[in-house]
């Protein structure tokens, strides 16, 4: 029972899908049976974005409570997490600040906290990528470095001080580049990795409906 | 500029010049800031849940419209959390069956629906010279290349006489597709941050002269 | 005004040749990170302004929405994370300035569940208070709902079935926009703004299955994938990272963030370019000669 019925739940759930695609929305029991179907699963999905954050505060306050090594950080980020949580769930008409619309402190703490430290965090790859391309992009052989002159030219292409410099060259060069590199063999290996990844999407899909795939159950 | 406005600004500059100083040393400045991101980032997704899913997809519906069925579906969710007692996490099975099988479902019509006809339609090119040189080329390119990247990642027969020699010409394609990745992954990184940097230099360096004015 | 342009460039070259030096001699990276750091905040203070032709695809999403008759109803949305907004808020803005100025009706939504109700409301707001627009008449931002595939999938039949109310809590039937919006029949044109994969699942969910046109503006990581479904049309249009906003910005006439940024994004690709170079010119050299650099710190 524990696992075939969720064999079977996966399966009708995923054969309104598929025969739904044939129906008639209006007309048809099953077209009609779709739309709640699909907000029954955005429900459940709701609650699953709560299991990394009851995980989180899990193993963080045992830490904590263990003072193990950094505890102090991970007591900044409890603190950081009910700060975020508790005015976000009261009641937006006791007082502005709470709830998630503007000007609350949910908004104020993700505009002037959160984002600009997660921008910050990305920003930083700028310098490892320069740094990786001085230390480790090496033309060892014939196909890396095919690779390492279409980057260049790319990267040149993509800016005004390298298009004037690809015009310098040669005045269609630009948009040579833009055709034949980027609509020609860029586009025709992106299709062929679509394909192939569709196809793959496609057969794990029937395998999950079909019980084969279960790995998503776990032990 | 009023005094909240300068403080909003510093508050922004220290911590984004707190996790820059990882690029010299990790520090404690660093680790503070580091926390207080993963901290504040797991609260948001409470109120998005309690907002978005429970009082606006289930209490109001339920409360307002009298859908009471809809606990069926909070039911389900709450069986999510069976994973964090030891011995119960199957009935976690339920709710990620009917979540997984659900996706399952349309996306077994959409991969083959929305990607693979249209791109495999996209690929039948005319190839008439007539067309000029310029357009055959581009549409010799694009099968060739659509081809030759199919065969190089089939990997249920050996790369032997034929087959290996229309791989490798994948290889070839392939590369060069990368290399334009690659390129375009440098402009990327680098346009994040001059985000960040222009809001340094523009905003909190501004704020310096509204501070001394 | 040249002379000194010259000198400038002189300096910079030199700059970078010299961080590079001192990297390969002493093994720190952080001579690197120095480069990159002096030419990112150079450009911003002294602005290098030099012309760059608009993308034949930029034009082709431009003209797209430049044909959406006045007052059409476009549905905008915000997929994407906060990290990349320096790349994506541009393409979010100059795309809220155009639709505004044609006095379409816009829809917003995210499928992003960090930030992006926050991002689609402030930046929505913001452009929207610019131009004057009144939400729930001109302008409404339906939020987040879980699982993106479901989502897309359910707003096929009824928009109301997945977004019961808007971001804050309005019922739909309550705003005059929404009653004219069921699905996504009543909806002319879809421009996303993404960051992540979600923009391949409005081809093959929403064109595919519902036919509404969609166009996009991705980050440069995305757009080179992009291509292969601008190519078979799938997709009308594409603005791949801030190159394409700065196109975008340009064609719309309202040029702002992501073209101050390009001058910036010159220098900083020029120096990783001469990187590649130096360090496979070191590299054979050592190759052929043995090894003359210090050791020093590994990468």
């Amino acid at each position: 029972m524990k696992t075939t019925v969720p064999v079977i739940i996966a399966f009708l759930s995923g054969l309104v899908m598929i025969l739904a695609f044939f129906f008639n929305p209006e007309k048809s029991i099953i077209g009609r049976l779709e739309p709640e179907v699909l907000s029954w699963v955005t429900i459940v999905g709701g609650f699953t974005l709560l299991l990394g954050v009851v995980s989180i505060v899990r193993v963080n306050f045992n830490a904590v409570r263990r003072k193990s090594q950094d505890w102090p950080f991970k007591l900044a980020l409890l603190v950081s997490v009910f700060a975020m949580a508790i005015p976000s769930v009261l009641p937006s008409s006791w007082s502005p600040l709470f709830g998630n619309g503007p000007g609350s402190i949910y908004d104020w703490l993700f505009n002037y906290l959160d984002a600009p430290m997660m921008s910050t965090m990305f920003a930083m790859l700028a310098f490892y990528i320069a740094s990786a391309a001085f230390r480790a992009f090496r033309a060892r052989s014939a196909e890396s470095t095919l690779l390492l002159i279409t980057a260049c030219l790319v990267m040149l292409w993509r800016v005004p001080m390298g298009e004037v410099l690809l015009k310098g060259i040669y005045p269609g060069l630009p948009e040579w580049i833009n055709t034949y590199i980027m609509g020609g063999a860029n586009l025709a290996v992106q299709r062929g990795i679509i394909i192939g990844a569709a196809l793959g999407a496609a057969a794990m899909s029937l395998r999950i409906m079909l019980g084969i795939e279960r790995t998503y159950m776990g032990k | 500029m009023s005094f909240v406005e300068i403080f909003q600004i510093w508050l922004i500059a220290f911590f984004t010049l707190a996790l820059f100083s990882f690029l010299y040393k990790d520090n404690a400045f660093y680790k503070l800031a580091e926390h207080v991101f993963a901290g504040l980032s797991a609260g948001y997704y409470v109120g998005l849940t309690w907002n978005s899913v429970i009082i606006q997809q289930m209490y109001d519906p339920m409360i307002i419209n009298g859908k009471w069925y809809l606990f069926i579906p909070g039911l389900l969710g709450l069986m999510m959390f069976s994973r964090f007692f030891k011995g119960f996490h199957w009935i976690s099975r339920f709710s990620l069956a009917f979540v997984m099988g659900n996706t399952a479902g349309i996306f077994l019509i959409s991969e083959l629906h929305g990607k693979v006809l249209p791109q495999v339609q996209g690929t039948m090119v005319s190839i008439n010279p007539s067309q000029g040189f310029g357009p055959t080329l581009l549409s010799l390119i694009i099968i060739v290349g659509v081809v030759s990247t199919l065969i190089y990642f089939y990997f249920s027969k050996e790369h032997k006489g034929l087959l290996g020699g229309v791989a490798r010409t994948g290889i070839w394609f392939i590369m060069i597709s990368f290399g334009a990745h690659f390129g375009y992954t440098v402009m990327a990184r680098v346009s994040l941050l001059i985000g960040r940097v222009q809001f340094l230099i523009d905003d909190w360096l501004g704020s310096f002269s509204q501070i001394f004015s | 005004m040249t002379f000194w342009l010259i000198i400038a460039y002189s300096l910079l070259i030199l700059i970078g040749a010299v961080l590079l030096y001192m990297t390969f001699r002493k093994g720190d990276r952080r001579y690197i990170y120095l480069a990159v750091a002096f030419y990112v905040i150079f450009p911003v203070v002294i602005t290098l302004d030099l012309p760059a032709d608009i993308s034949p695809e930029v034009l082709q999403l431009y003209e797209a929405v430049e044909a959406l008759p006045d007052s059409s109803t476009v549905m905008l949305t915000f997929d994407y994370y906060a990290s990349t907004l320096a790349e994506t808020e541009p393409m979010s803005r100059a795309a809220l300035r155009h639709l505004f100025g044609k006095d379409c009706r816009i829809v917003t939504m995210t499928t992003i569940p960090l930030g992006g109700p926050s991002i689609s409301e402030r930046v929505t707001r913001e452009e929207a208070a610019a131009c004057g627009k009144v939400y729930g008449d001109d302008f409404v931002n339906l939020g987040y709902k879980a699982n993106y595939v479901a989502v897309l999938k359910g707003m096929g039949n009824s928009i109301e079935s997945i977004y019961p109310t808007d971001n804050t809590g309005t019922l739909l039937s309550e705003l005059p926009l929404m009653r004219n919006v069921q699905n996504y029949d009543d909806i002319d044109f879809i421009f996303v703004v993404a960051d992540n994969g979600v923009v391949e699942y409005w081809m093959s969910i929403v064109n595919a299955q519902y036919g509404t046109p969609v166009g996009s503006g991705v980050t440069a990581v995305m757009a080179p994938k992009i291509y292969a479904y601008v190519g078979s049309g799938q997709m009308t249009g594409l603005l791949g990272g801030m190159k394409g906003a700065a196109d975008y910005e340009k064609l719309i006439k309202r040029p702002d963030f992501a073209v101050k940024g390009m001058s910036a994004q010159s220098l900083v690709h020029m120096f990783i370019i001469c990187s590649v170079i130096v360090g496979n010119f070191i590299y054979f050299r050592e190759r052929k000669y043995g090894r003359t650099g210090s050791g020093g710190k590994s990468a």
